[in-house]
């Protein structure tokens, strides 16, 4: 579980690639008063270590018809928790997957259309999951913020 | 709408299935060279430039590098339910989007108002966000707090463009 830390070295360049991950490794060096293979090799150490991941996002602001939906899901036995989670991740349209302390035992964020979208996501794809009991969603009405450069990179 | 997008006056432009493919490249490998995009994609390099260029200036894609929560020294992660009172939980959103440990905000509808994901270093920094920074933030009337185990996947592809001043 516990992973290296960055060092001062790896945190200027991922400053530099954070805003623009296309910039050049010789642009990079030249900024931070480095070679350009000190740069090219922390990336490459960087990336191989799950530290970082360079990235495409796309702006959610594009589409007017997108919500996040947080869906909260009970099950049976507790001794189901990991099974079912491990169901979630296989799941293309889930964004994030969390076994969870407290409120219920895993939360699972998409996005959806509308409602019914959402009723037919949870109908067809999350209660057909053995040893899911229930679930309890909240649906957002206004994605205000997501800070991009960082997530818990797991692939 | 987040501040940028507004002052940008983004121009939404069609996606094209060309547009679409150089998207999926990139969220594979951000840093895949222009050429051999273009290879994969049997276009020329100076297609993909364009393509790359107007996907950026429309503010309808970036390519960035995203830090392991753990790797910035951050050991836990919380997903937590705000009930708001005497504020609008538009306001009250928006206030909480401005703490650096709130990565994602949610207005909602439902038994909370407002949905936030957080992050501390540990146990001593998260309870001065919970009990300092998000139960004093003006409107904010209760937390619900529950506290990741363990994160399975996490890949947002699709986030608001917001950029704090």
């Amino acid at each position: 579980m516990t992973r290296r830390r960055l060092d001062e070295v790896d945190k200027s360049i991922v400053a530099h690639l954070s805003r623009d991950a296309r910039v050049s490794n010789g642009q990079i060096a030249g900024e931070l008063g480095v070679t350009e293979g000190t740069v090219r090799a922390r990336i490459k150490r960087m990336e191989e270590e799950k530290l970082i991941r360079i990235t495409a996002v796309t702006n959610i602001d594009r589409f007017r018809d997108a919500a996040l939906a947080y869906i909260w899901i009970e099950v049976e036995r507790s001794d189901q928790t990991r099974g079912v989670a491990g169901a979630l991740e296989e799941i293309d349209e889930l964004g994030f997957v969390g076994v969870m302390l407290g409120r219920s035992d895993i939360l699972a964020i998409t996005m959806v259309r509308n409602t019914e979208h959402l009723a037919e996501f949870i109908h067809q794809r999350i209660s057909v999951i053995p040893g899911v009991r229930r679930t309890e969603s909240t649906l957002g009405v206004n994605f205000v913020k997501h800070d991009y450069r960082m997530a818990r990179i797991v692939s | 709408m987040n501040d940028l997008a507004a002052n940008a006056a983004p121009v939404l432009i069609e996606l094209d299935d060309t547009d679409q493919a150089i998207i999926d490249l990139l969220r594979e490998d951000g840093r895949m060279p222009y050429r051999a995009i273009a290879r994969q994609l049997e276009i020329t390099e100076a297609t993909v430039r364009a393509r790359v260029r107007r996907l950026e200036e429309s503010n309808t894609m970036r390519v960035v590098a995203v830090t392991d929560i753990e790797a910035a020294g951050f050991g836990m992660l919380l997903a937590i339910g705000v009930q708001v009172e005497n504020r609008s939980p538009e306001a009250v959103a928006r206030e909480l989007a401005d703490i650096p440990e709130v990565f994602s905000v949610n207005v909602v509808v439902g038994t909370h108002d407002v949905e936030i994901l957080v992050v501390a270093e540990d146990q001593d920094a998260l309870d001065e966000l919970i009990g300092g920074k998000l139960a004093g933030t003006p409107g904010v009337r209760r937390l619900t707090p529950a506290l990741a185990l363990d994160v399975l996947k996490n890949q947002p592809d699709w986030v608001p463009f917001h950029d704090p001043a």
